[in-house]
């Protein structure tokens, strides 16, 4: 346990400034969802400007009118946790921790630190999922913490229930925690960050477009239930407070998997040279 | 495990092998490292020095046989292994973005025991308080090894394996890391040392292991190597060469002009000089053998990177034209 705390700080204080610029990042992002919605006249004026849309924007935009019309507001800002540019800031974060913290250190050799102690590798990794639980919980909140001072600070018209940001909050962490748990798994077997991050990067690209040309094409329904997220649906947490156990079993599960088969490979593995 | 080892030994490995796919970067290593001493390993770039380092401090899974470190098998109790031990970590595998004040606290934290020697050593290394201050990635290579070194044995662990130690320091340092080294020596402590610096290994080892091609090709004290090394002396006689000179043991004449003679001595130069007392001698000239001479004469045919890509085909005949040459190998098949 003691070496466990000053590696995790370690871990975390190396990309402290660009982990805490991405968060912001996300924190504004979802700020704003509020103003925008504001600023269009509410939950009518935007209805009216996605109406307009072609529909593979709308599905990409996963803003369904059928959806809306019955969402209201909470509807509208879900749009804000499925938005293309949420994705990217959050999963440079857990992918950038997971890549860095581990392929990356092997590769500089910054790991021997740790491993030319009387520290276990089981320990040096388990300081590596602890940040990633750390970076998740930041991502979870921040998110939702964003998006809760734009609605205090513009207050758009419709209902919101403030509660149903706590499930929107955990259905958010459990996909990071899938993402980040599947790049760990990749960063132990890899032998430099940059194998590791290409190949989070074709992960997550090959999952997001399975599960959102699934709804365009019906060849890729089959496929659906592979994408994590297929497992992510921030606009039933948001409107009706409610995240499916299935969602949580298999984000929940995805992650767990990717951690210990990381570790497994990790404690048996020769270090690069 | 095999009992042919001293139980005692800070290290030991016994037929220790690690393949990378074709390549054998270490084939059947034998070594017992006594403790208590000052133990150099030599060998040319791709020799397997680094490689048998790794597989000590467990960041390599051998291939075949094992490796104990201070009583622990280095793969399966890796950690108990490294609760006595100190390692250079490459310098340039330093946090950067670290001061390295907060850098050694860091690797005392890891450690779980307490930096005693820091201050001791960063005075002999001459690593001022304001350089501590300072982030590493201001430092200059002298000063990255200089605090890799302070993080290495500011613990006091009882067993040291470094790495080229003095790469980067220089001259004056250099002493003064060796002095730093020999204390350690005399209270007890091992320092198991690869270096390319030859006259550092000799002022500071007792004992030295030779690799070549991933194989050990001898194993023997300093002086032993010495003693055996096939040495030349020239000798100046007041009028003619006295007949009996050839018939001296061990010693047979390569040169003669007028009343000097060349000799070439295979190990031991006490009868050349007890028969040189009964003789009228101007001059004698019998420089000190030197590690480097050694060395050299075990790579002089031939570089490591041929044997490292041809692989160890002609080892057997290597081997056998060292033993004629009177140098006392170990290199096992």
């Amino acid at each position: 346990m003691t070496a466990l705390v000053p590696m995790t700080r370690r871990l975390l204080g190396r990309g402290l400034p660009g982990l805490l610029a991405l968060l912001l990042g996300i924190v504004l992002f979802e700020l704003i969802q509020a103003l925008v919605v504001d600023s269009f006249g509410g939950t009518e004026g935007l209805g009216s400007l996605l109406d307009t849309l072609p529909p593979a924007i709308r599905t990409l935009a996963r803003a369904q009118p059928e959806f809306l019309a019955v969402s209201g507001l909470a509807g509208y800002l879900s749009f804000g946790f499925t938005h293309p540019l949420y994705f990217v800031l959050a999963c440079a974060v857990v992918v950038g921790f997971a890549c860095r913290s581990l392929a990356g250190e092997m590769e500089r050799g910054t790991i021997q630190l740790a491993l030319s102690r009387p520290v276990s590798r089981a320990r040096v990794y388990g300081a590596r999922v602890l940040g990633l639980l750390i970076i998740v919980a930041a991502l979870a909140a921040g998110g939702p913490l964003g998006l809760l001072a734009g609605l205090l600070y513009a207050r758009p018209e419709g209902e919101f229930v403030y509660a149903h940001l706590l499930p929107t909050a955990l259905a958010s962490g459990l996909l990071f925690w899938a993402i980040g748990g599947l790049t760990l798994l990749g960063s132990a077997a890899a032998n430099t960050s940059g194998r590791a991050v290409a190949w989070a990067i074709a992960g997550l690209i090959v999952s997001y477009f399975v599960d959102y040309f699934a709804a365009l094409w019906g060849l890729l329904e089959t496929f659906e239930f592979l994408s994590v997220f297929n497992y992510y649906d921030p606009a039933q947490t948001l409107v009706n407070g409610r995240l499916r156990s299935i969602d949580v079993a298999v984000l929940g599960t995805v992650g767990l998997v990717g951690v210990l088969g990381g570790l497994a490979v990790f404690v048996r593995r020769d270090l690069p040279a | 495990m095999s009992d042919s080892h001293p139980i005692d030994a800070a290290i030991v490995t016994s037929g220790l092998s690690k393949r990378y796919g074709e390549v054998e970067a270490l084939s059947r290593l034998d070594l017992a490292v006594p403790r208590g001493a000052i133990y150099g390993f030599l060998g040319p770039n791709g020799a397997g020095k680094t490689t048998t380092i790794r597989l000590l401090m467990g960041f390599v899974k051998p291939s075949a046989g094992w490796a104990t470190v201070l009583g622990h098998d280095a793969w399966r109790d890796g950690v108990a292994a490294r609760r006595e031990l100190g390692f250079l970590v490459a310098p340039d595998a330093l946090y950067t973005d670290m001061t390295g004040l907060a850098q050694l606290d860091y690797a005392a934290s890891l450690s779980g025991r307490p930096p005693l020697l820091r201050g001791a050593l960063l005075d002999a290394l001459e690593l001022s308080e304001a350089a501590l201050g300072r982030r590493l990635g201001t430092y200059s290579k002298g000063m990255r090894q200089k605090l890799a070194l302070t993080a290495a044995i500011q613990h006091d662990p009882a067993l040291l394996i470094l790495d080229e130690p003095t790469d980067g320091l220089d001259p004056l340092i250099q002493r003064a890391f060796e002095q730093v080294l020999r204390e350690r020596r005399d209270l007890g402590r091992t320092v198991f040392m690869s270096s390319h610096d030859l006259a550092e290994v000799e002022r500071t080892c007792e004992r030295v292991a030779v690799v070549r091609g991933g194989r050990l090709i001898a194993e023997e004290t300093i002086v032993g190597l010495k003693r055996r090394q096939r040495r030349s002396a020239e000798v100046v006689f007041r009028g003619a060469v006295p007949e009996g000179l050839g018939r001296v043991p061990r010693v047979a004449t390569v040169g003669h002009r007028g009343d000097r003679v060349e000799l070439s001595i295979d190990g031991d130069v006490a009868p050349l000089l007890r028969f040189l007392a009964g003789e009228d001698v101007v001059d004698l000239l019998l420089p000190p053998p030197r590690l480097e001479d050694i060395f050299m004469g075990f790579y002089g045919d031939g570089t490591d990177g041929e044997r490292d890509q041809d692989g160890p085909a002609d080892d057997g005949q290597h081997l056998t034209e060292r033993v004629s040459e009177g140098v006392e190998l170990v290199g096992r098949r």
